[in-house]
């Protein structure tokens, strides 16, 4: 399944101090592509992701995973979808404090109103395997360093099998070794699991493994690397 | 509850101090639950011995039944009415009393009713009323002040004299023991001249046509409206039994300072559950908003809340009251007017409960108003 943004535009504030955070945007992500979207802050890439994810609701055009129009949605129905069918992966601390690793995960399990099982749980420690912390399981996020902590958002964004992929700024609080790590380890997921990723960052060094790379700039969007790898800007 | 109980482990510092916070509130509560109950038995018991439906006092805005008094006519009259059962005349008077040895009393309360009429107590040792014109049944009360079957008690001023002939429950009212006298004996103590009629002298028969109030036993579905009439008529005030409790002197006094009491313990439980988990709620606004993007909705977490409240709530407060009633046991034992009623104890427990879920809305509603944007660093 493909996310599709189509002539997407953003208005925050009102009146006079109406802002224009996202302006025309139009792109595609495909299934197993890493797209990711770079910018300075304040460019308009989180509230894209907002957008993306259903947490905003565009003031024009759509938002669509494989042809539901999400933006359209009610609240709640945005909810299940992205309980469902949505991914996050958010900065470092992102995590419930009280949760240990492998319940971070279930967590997933439960909001979809199932009591975890044991095949949920094995799961839950394979991709945790995956990201290469399963011995971590029973460590609660202030028991866990940077890295560790955001290896397990990827794994929990993996539990659902989501079709989409939003992660936000994941190396945002990480050094450039761990950072290039994280990165690789998205790209791999993303491919294994053939979802369909779009990641906003600010750091450049982090874009080798991307599939696609737009440029965001004051909310308008363009295409810094295509997906055969031609650079366009 | 999967976020909520793991909460309870991880912030297990914050949540034992609010704990403990309800479960010292629940302690008050069962103590004063306790302490109202014992009140209430040290002030009405006697009254609520009685099986009686209603009690007609002399005709006033705020009938007692130290100023009430009825005649004849009166409880005759109410003998008449079609939908009373039974009635009978009861005295009541408060002497100071003193055995013949000179051991004092302090108060008692004399009843004097008919023997074998329906206000007749159970006596527990000794006789009933009747064989003995000055004979009284005592309120056990009496008896831990080393009054028992046999002595003879001399009420001040009037000099009357009377003999101890059994011995019912703890009746009090007003705080003050009852003891039981036949209504001849009540009438001449209380209406009679200091040490009884001069020797072969008969007292007045009129004074024999007095009492204090009437006791009545009204059919269950009689209307107000029909004793009204005959109040009207006999020149009473009649009302029921329960609403009789507060004719008795600072039974409504005590009754509310101890309601407002625990009226004020489940406003500060309500507050303090509020604070507590609006704070909490505060505090954890981040980690709301993500558990919202990552899928949860309003119900869920909702759900997951409440239930922390609830948990917190139910085991402090058992905790609390079970406590309350551990130290409730040696009180009862220690001379205090204390009394623990499961079925009371049970409500303040239950309305306590219910208090810290009305106070932890608040939080509730900040849960709801949590915008999922702030996963991603975003102020709402």
């Amino acid at each position: 399944m493909s996310l599709t943004v189509e002539h997407v535009q953003l208005v925050l504030g009102e009146s006079n101090q109406r802002v224009t955070v996202l302006d025309d945007v139009s792109f595609n992500v495909k299934p197993s592509s890493l797209t990711a979207v770079v910018g300075p802050s304040g460019a308009g890439k989180s509230s894209l992701l907002a957008v993306c994810g259903g947490l905003r609701t565009p003031t024009g055009g759509s938002v669509s995973i494989d042809g539901v129009v999400i933006s359209d949605l009610t609240p709640a129905a945005r909810t299940r979808i992205r309980r469902d069918q949505i991914g996050f992966v958010f900065q470092q601390s992102n995590l419930v404090p009280a949760l240990t690793a492998i319940d971070q995960l279930l967590l997933l399990v439960h909001l979809q109103g199932r009591r975890p099982t044991k095949v949920d749980r094995q799961r839950a420690l394979a991709l945790l395997d995956e990201v290469g912390i399963a011995n971590l399981m029973d460590r609660r996020p202030n028991q866990l360093s940077g890295g560790e902590q955001q290896r397990v958002g990827i794994a929990r964004a993996l539990m659902t099998s989501p079709d989409i992929l939003l992660v936000d700024e994941p190396t945002s609080m990480l050094d450039q070794v761990r950072g290039q790590q994280i990165v690789e380890l998205l790209a791999t997921e993303c491919r294994e699991h053939r979802v369909a990723t779009l990641m906003v960052t600010h750091d450049h060094s982090m874009l080798e493994s991307a599939t696609e790379v737009l440029n965001i700039v004051d909310g308008r969007l363009s295409v810094a690397r295509s997906a055969n790898r031609e650079k366009l800007l | 509850m999967f976020i909520a109980l793991r909460d309870l482990t991880f912030a297990k510092g914050r949540f034992l101090l609010m704990a403990t916070v309800v479960a010292l509130i629940a302690f008050l509560l069962t103590i004063l639950s306790g302490l109202s109950t014992g009140l209430i038995r040290n002030n009405i018991s006697a009254l609520m011995a009685l099986d009686i439906s209603h009690i007609a006092f002399e005709y006033n805005d705020k009938p007692s039944y130290r100023n009430s008094m009825v005649d004849r006519e009166m409880w005759e009259g109410w003998r008449e009415h079609p939908s009373v059962i039974d009635t009978q005349p009861l005295g009541h008077t408060m002497f100071n009393a003193r055995t013949k040895d000179d051991l004092p009393l302090n108060e008692v309360v004399l009843w004097g009713i008919e023997p074998g009429s329906f206000l007749e107590p159970a006596v527990n040792r000794g006789e009933q009323l009747g064989r003995l014109e000055n004979g009284v049944v005592i309120a056990s009360k009496l008896v831990e002040k080393g009054i028992d079957i046999g002595d003879v008690l001399i009420l001040d001023r009037v000099l009357t004299e009377l003999e101890v002939i059994g011995v019912t429950d703890e009746h009090y009212i007003g705080h003050v023991p009852v003891i039981y006298t036949l209504l001849p004996k009540w009438q001449e103590a209380t209406y009679g001249p200091p040490g009884g009629p001069p020797p072969g002298e008969k007292l007045p028969s009129i004074l024999f046509d007095y009492a204090s109030v009437i006791a009545l036993q009204i059919k269950p579905d009689t209307l107000p409206g029909e004793l009204q009439t005959t109040d009207e008529d006999l020149g009473t005030i009649t009302i029921d039994k329960t609403a009789a409790y507060e004719a008795s002197t600072g039974y409504v006094e005590e009754v509310r300072t101890v309601q407002m009491i625990q009226a004020f313990l489940f406003v500060i439980s309500a507050v303090v559950m509020g604070a507590f988990f609006s704070v909490w709620t505060l505090q954890r606004t981040k980690e709301i908003g993500l558990v919202k993007a990552l899928g949860a909705s309003n119900i869920y977490l909702l759900k997951d809340s409440l239930g922390q409240v609830l948990l917190l709530m139910i085991g402090a407060t058992v905790i609390g009251t079970l406590a309350a009633i551990q130290v409730g046991r040696l009180m009862e034992g220690s001379g205090f007017p204390y009394l623990l009623v499961p079925e009371t104890v049970m409500a303040s427990a239950v309305m306590l409960i219910i208090a810290g879920l009305f106070g932890s809305a608040l939080s509730l509603r900040l849960i709801m108003k949590i915008d999922p944007i702030v996963a991603l660093g975003r102020e709402q």
